[in-house]
């Protein structure tokens, strides 16, 4: 059994930092016994996810924050973000049919669904009422 | 801008090769974007894009090539993919875009095909 390793990023709100979201993804990522293809598509899943909150959290000009917290615990690698752009829930968007998706031509929709594909678990919760807090999990061995 | 370069070179019978090295994520798929348009509307509609030099990508950067084939073959042209690494045809894997895309690993391979295509 692993011990727990825990470390933070807050970047603002600029795709610019997601090349330094990537690096801090992958380096927590890499601490545990993940191989180097899980350790890509995890930090897929958090580019998409930091993505998402920078292009759809806020207002053109806002200024704003985004934590990015990855932890070992055990076998398991949970990444958490939060931020304080407005609510937005995933759990109301449905998956869409990617086929169905791509044929049309339409290009929105897609990093949801590929976090879902990825990732283990994918909860979202509205914390104090001021913060989205996304939290997605993979397991070194998928349950 | 740091982090992703594009390269385009003319072969024959009008086809572009476009080269992209880097980093194709939700910061750098305009450049890209901004390069399909002009050369849609310089007429070129048969493109071979060289993924070999590309290190990641992630939806925002697929959904440029989604974008595009479309107007491509709408123009009876086409793109074909070439040698993608494995992390970069993982993502075109999970998004079901192998089905879309034609992925070949040689450029004679690539032109052999777009020549099947409005030619």
């Amino acid at each position: 059994m692993r011990g727990s390793l825990k470390d933070r990023l807050t970047v603002s709100n600029d795709t610019r930092h997601l090349l330094a979201v990537r690096d801090f993804t992958g380096r927590m990522a890499r601490q545990g016994p993940l191989p180097p293809e899980e350790v890509h598509k995890i930090t897929l899943a958090v580019d998409e996810a930091v993505t998402n909150i920078i292009e759809h959290g806020f207002n053109q000009g806002e200024k704003g924050s985004i934590e990015i917290e990855a932890e070992w615990e055990g076998e398991k690698f949970r990444v958490t973000i939060r931020d304080s752009a407005r609510v937005f829930n995933p759990d109301s968007i449905p998956s869409p049919d990617v086929q169905e998706h791509v044929k049309a031509g339409r290009k929105k929709g897609l990093g949801l669904f590929l976090m879902r594909q990825i990732m283990d678990e994918v909860k979202y919760r509205y914390k104090d009422g001021t913060q989205n807090e996304l939290t997605m999990v993979k397991y070194v061995k998928a349950k | 801008m740091a982090g992703f370069r594009i390269q385009k070179e003319k072969l024959a019978g009008g086809v572009v090769l476009v080269a992209v090295k880097g980093f194709l994520d939700a910061h750098t798929f305009e450049q890209l974007e901004k390069e399909f348009a002009d050369l849609f509307d310089a007429g070129s509609f048969r493109l071979i894009v060289d993924l070999s030099g590309l290190d990641y990508i992630s939806s925002a950067g697929a959904g440029v090539f989604i974008e595009a084939i479309g107007t491509a073959q709408e123009n009876e042209g086409n793109i074909i993919l070439m040698r993608p690494g494995p992390n970069v045809k993982e993502v075109f894997d999970l998004l079901g875009l192998s089905q879309i895309f034609t992925f070949k690993d040689t450029r004679e391979e690539a032109l052999q095909s777009l020549a099947r295509v409005g030619a």
